[in-house]
């Protein structure tokens, strides 16, 4: 089954061609699209791959079966159209697949009249930790009370040397953390870019996932955030800060009044293997994993199998209410970090 | 008090209610030389009083009464200016044991975190106890170890409370958010987890049920690798009892009373 990519950025380069390097028997990349012919050239290059600077060519290329779309956010829902429109066999995009409900809305018909299959990049729903809990986790995400997901990360480019030798990496910037505008687009960025890659998992857990409201949102130097979440029947905590440590620590709890199930991640890039799933249930632990895949190669052998017609795609429901329980969240979050900051002004007056 | 060989051993009286909050039995055993139980009807150098509510006034009966000191085991929030000032009246050594706070792994927790809180990004810590457990009582041995181990904190206010336990806020000196979470469930023992993050590290500490003696463990993180301090295999109940019995040879008057002071007005502003 060939593969054709969108967009030759450190996630392409870190991510998916070590995940597809692995899976060569069933999966090869047959054509890489970048907008900087250098990148697109040198990527494809390393794969053996046709490079194209436009997306009409690799959408026209037959050896094209599956689509990637890991292009800037705001070309997904566009993109992932035009992948449906152009027959291919299924496409996976980078999440945020859309930047509102009523794209997603319009991908999800598309979808349904072409009949391609679609999945969305949440990579921990493919790991094989989170699948085995998922088999074993009984009512838990009936009977759940509590759920935290925290995640502390090194910079990006410290996995990315472990997983590749990556080109064009983009440059960073110096904020500054007294503009209150700078602070609801870093928590906008949070919520959008990273605590989006559990949130599927902790909608899960969180039947009355549409009346989620804010209590309060804090911006966590250099780049994190504490976000505290509350629907009628759950409390949700949401952690993340990304500084200059060594030490990854990327986990989800779940908790109810007798059972409690920990997962605790690999960092992304990296093919250090599945997540740990452990149930706690008083005085019994059971532990689930490792095992020797992470979620990106686990999205990779879902597309395959998708592709082949021998699995079904999730609902489009599910990859919506995923949007827009994402997208609620981080409304929300900007909305009480404004009114913190009117407070505020509002006491110096 | 008896004397053998210059070695000076403490008579101990406890209530039935603090006797099982405390395992004195257990303590007081593992403190042969130390402490013994009081014979008969005499009068005891130590009295062990349970920390329900009212128990700042069971404290100052016991030391008119003519106690030397007096073990508290879980001190429920409330105000000790009278008992404070009946102990240095009478010279008594009033020692509060609880849950967490009296670990013996706090005094290097502490020197960890403190070293490292002018560079702090995030202190997250999360109780957890089980189910029944009152989250107001939860909170309030929750806060006490994490303001013993990081200092006093500002702006604390609870987001959230209820049967399934507390969200609460608060920022450190250096305006760092603290996040401090209590959640009731029977799946996992009582434990309570605190990180303080920093731009390159950190220190975990987790501190575990004064039940038995497990050991907390300290972790300290930077560039250099992370070290996991000594464990220490001895429960808050027994630190306990060790503290006093150093005030109590060396005529010195523990700051217990003065903290909890603090930790109860926080508390109070709070609600």
């Amino acid at each position: 089954m060939g593969v054709g990519i969108l967009g030759a950025g450190p996630v392409t380069q870190a991510i998916h061609l070590p995940s597809l390097a692995r899976l060569g028997e069933i999966l090869t990349v047959r054509h890489i699209m970048d907008v900087d012919p250098a990148v697109a050239e040198s990527v494809a290059a390393r794969v053996g791959a046709t490079h194209s600077t436009s997306i009409d060519a690799l959408l026209g290329d037959p050896a094209v079966d599956i689509v990637a779309i890991c292009s800037p956010h705001q070309f997904h829902a566009e993109q992932v159209i035009a992948a449906c429109r152009a027959g291919k066999k299924a496409v996976l995009c980078e999440k945020p697949f859309a930047m509102n409900a009523e794209e997603a809305a319009q991908i999800a018909a598309v979808s349904a009249e072409t009949g391609v299959p679609i999945i969305v990049g949440a990579m921990h729903t493919f790991d094989p930790g989170w699948l085995a809990a998922q088999e074993n986790w009984d009512d838990l995400p009936e009977t759940a009370h509590t759920i935290r997901s925290s995640i502390v990360l090194p910079p990006n480019a410290r996995f990315e040397d472990f997983a590749t030798e990556i080109i064009t990496r983009p440059a960073g910037g110096t904020p500054d953390y007294t503009d209150p505008e700078v602070i609801k687009g870093a928590l906008r960025g949070g919520v959008m870019g990273l605590a989006i890659h559990d949130l599927p998992l902790i909608r899960r857990f969180t039947p009355d996932f549409k009346d989620v409201e804010v209590l309060e949102a804090r911006h966590v130097r250099p780049f994190g955030y504490v976000i505290s979440l509350r629907t009628p029947t759950r409390t949700i905590e949401l952690r993340a800060a990304m500084n200059n440590t060594w030490k990854p620590e990327w986990s989800f709890e779940a908790f109810s009044d007798h059972a409690a199930l920990r997962i605790d991640f690999t960092p992304s890039y990296v093919q250090a293997g599945s997540a740990v799933a452990t149930f706690t249930r008083g005085s019994q632990t059971t532990v689930h994993g490792p095992f020797e895949h992470n979620g990106y190669e686990g999205e990779w052998r879902e597309l395959a199998a998708l592709a082949a017609g021998t699995k079904q795609p999730p609902s489009a429901q599910t990859l919506i209410d995923d949007l827009t329980f994402a997208l609620d969240i981080a409304d929300a979050t900007v909305a009480n970090v404004e009114s913190q900051h009117a407070v505020a002004e509002g006491a110096h007056a | 008090m008896s004397a053998t060989d210059g070695i000076k051993q403490y008579t101990v009286r406890a209530t039935p209610e603090a006797q099982e909050a405390g395992a004195v039995a257990l303590a007081v055993a593992s403190l042969p030389e130390s402490f013994g139980p009081a014979a008969g009807t005499n009068q005891s150098d130590v009295h062990v009083i349970s920390g329900q509510p009212g128990w700042a006034a069971d404290a100052a009966e016991a030391i008119t009464a003519g106690a030397r000191a007096v073990i508290v085991v879980n001190p429920a929030p409330e105000g000790v200016g009278t008992l404070a000032e009946a102990a240095a009246r009478h010279n008594t050594v009033v020692v509060l044991d609880q849950r967490w706070a009296s670990n013996p792994a706090i005094p290097a927790a502490e020197d960890a975190v403190r070293s490292m809180s002018g560079r702090a990004a995030l202190l997250d810590t999360v109780a957890t106890a089980a189910v029944g457990t009152d989250s107001g009582e939860l909170f309030a041995d929750h806060l006490a170890a994490v303001v013993r181990i990081a200092g006093p904190l500002a702006n604390l206010r609870h987001l959230s409370r209820g049967p399934h336990g507390y969200t609460t806020t608060a920022v450190l000196a250096n305006g760092a958010p603290v996040a401090i979470q209590g959640v009731v469930s029977n799946a996992r023992p009582a434990a309570l987890d605190l990180r303080l993050l920093t731009d390159d590290g950190g220190v975990s500490v987790t501190l575990p049920e004064p039940v038995a003696a497990w050991p907390a463990t300290v972790k300290v993180t930077g560039p250099h690798g992370e070290l996991l301090l000594p464990t220490i295999y001895e429960s808050a109940h027994r630190a306990t009892w060790r503290r006093l019995k150093r005030h109590l040879d060396a005529g010195t008057s523990p700051s217990d009373l003065h903290r909890f002071a603090a930790l109860t007005e926080s508390i109070t502003a709070l609600s």
